[in-house]
């Protein structure tokens, strides 16, 4: 890791480009992201209406089936068990995940270019960002 | 308008939802205030969600679309990753307390307040889109300390004039503080606030115009994330609701980024706003009891 160097005061700004890699890795993170979460939300949904031919909108709206999976264990057991909403679920974790996961990535090229101060604060970001779905969201549920 | 008061069989109800949503993508995309403006008052008078039901696929509708067209801008190097890390230091922890003011605010059963609220936010934010500045590229000002120290400069590719434009952030203090109410917004109503972050980095950061578009819309998805992130812990998203919302709202967004460069955006801002100022009066309206 190199050292970061000291600010300047006065004189022009500092000029830091991230690598090329960093662009071509985050982009490949969005779409990534972006094509898993569709295709398992849509393969999850289609699978929902052959097997739920009878139900109507009424059901959906006065039921939410994502209360069954905001532990760990309950998500799991769901997959295990083949339920088609924990599935759902899971398509659109990747889809809130796949933001968290570019920061990540954006925090491995800061310390890598042996950004301190950058270092810092993409690692605030991410605690912040974790610290919302894992301990805000529960207290306040 | 009235919401769907029979009882619909799931198929129609599913593919009504993603119909409504790959126009509320197309829309959003078209002008440049994402899909959740009109997702979120369409699921409330038309399919009757509750509101922070509604809110939560606000964020899965963002989260879908910033993921669609952000990479495009990542990979043509419009965004600006530094500005927007760095910016995020603010938006992410106004997304968290928006979201969860947003949370208390249902189990206050205060949904009629939050109701108007989201009305009066869509209406302000209108204006917004329409009067964009036309400068491209504005003239330089000195980089703050802060700026100089984090190296917030870089430079982009513009194809229409074939150059390379160099930019410099100046005043980071005031654009943090806008977004950081940016963030706040965001996380109350589940929108992407993008005209407050690109206020910020256009009015005070003095970036161009592409830059800030494109670094707004990097910026918009991590916020979302952080709004979700609570919505979806507390219970507040649906996934028989956001599912084909999202994956509407995507295909619509990725359908408006082809169409859009064929078409003036301004004409159709003009074209589409009042629709959308006509769903936020509803919004109040139900708000209120009036409708």
């Amino acid at each position: 890791m190199t050292t970061e160097p000291a600010p300047p005061t006065s004189g022009p700004p500092l000029v830091r480009a991230l690598p090329a890699e960093a662009y071509i890795r985050m982009t490949w993170v969005l779409r990534t992201g972006l094509v898993l979460s569709l295709a398992m939300m849509g393969g999850a949904l289609v699978a929902y209406l052959v097997a739920n031919p009878g139900a109507s909108s009424s059901s959906i709206l006065s039921a939410n089936p994502i209360l069954q999976y905001l532990s760990l264990s309950g998500l799991a057991s769901g997959l295990v068990s083949g339920s088609i909403t924990a599935y759902l679920t899971v398509g659109l974790l990747v889809l809130v995940a796949t933001p968290i996961v570019r920061v990540a990535s954006g925090l491995y090229y800061f310390r890598r270019a042996g950004e301190r101060t950058m270092t810092a604060v993409t690692f605030t970001v991410l605690v912040l960002l974790l610290v919302g779905v894992l301990v805000i969201g529960p207290l306040v549920r | 308008m009235k919401a769907l008061s029979v009882d619909v069989e799931l198929v129609p109800f599913i593919l009504l939802l993603v119909l409504v949503a790959i126009a509320a993508g197309l829309v959003g995309s078209l002008t440049g205030l994402g899909g959740g403006v009109v997702v979120i008052p369409l699921l409330v008078v038309l399919f009757g969600t509750s509101v922070p039901i509604a809110i939560g696929t606000g964020f899965v509708t963002i989260l879908a679309t910033s993921s669609a067209t952000g990479a495009v801008y990542v990979r043509d190097r419009l965004s600006d990753l530094r500005i927007g890390m760095f910016l995020e230091i603010a938006t992410v922890p106004g997304a968290l307390i928006g979201a969860t003011v947003t949370v208390f605010l249902s189990h206050a059963n205060l949904d009629a307040g939050l109701l108007v609220a989201l009305g009066i936010v869509f209406l302000a934010i209108l204006p917004g889109t329409v009067a964009r500045r036309h400068i491209d590229v504005p003239p330089p000002l000195p980089a703050d300390r802060r700026s100089r120290h984090l190296g917030l400069s870089g430079e982009y590719h513009d194809n229409a004039t074939d150059r390379d434009v160099p930019y410099t952030a100046a005043r980071t203090s005031p654009a943090l503080g806008v977004m950081f109410g940016a963030g706040v917004v965001s996380g109350l109503f589940g929108i992407g606030a993008g005209v407050f972050k690109v206020l910020a980095l256009e009015r005070y950061l003095n970036l161009p115009m592409k830059v800030a578009t494109a670094t707004s819309n990097f910026m918009i998805g991590v916020t979302a994330a952080a709004g979700a992130g609570v919505m979806f812990a507390a219970g507040y998203i649906d996934p028989i609701i956001a599912a084909p919302v999202a994956i509407g709202t995507a295909l619509g967004a990725m359908a408006g980024s082809r169409v859009l460069p064929g078409l003036r955006n301004q004409t159709v801002r003009l074209v589409f706003l009042p629709v959308i100022a006509i769903l936020a009066i509803e919004v109040i309206l139900r708000g209120l009891g009036l409708a």
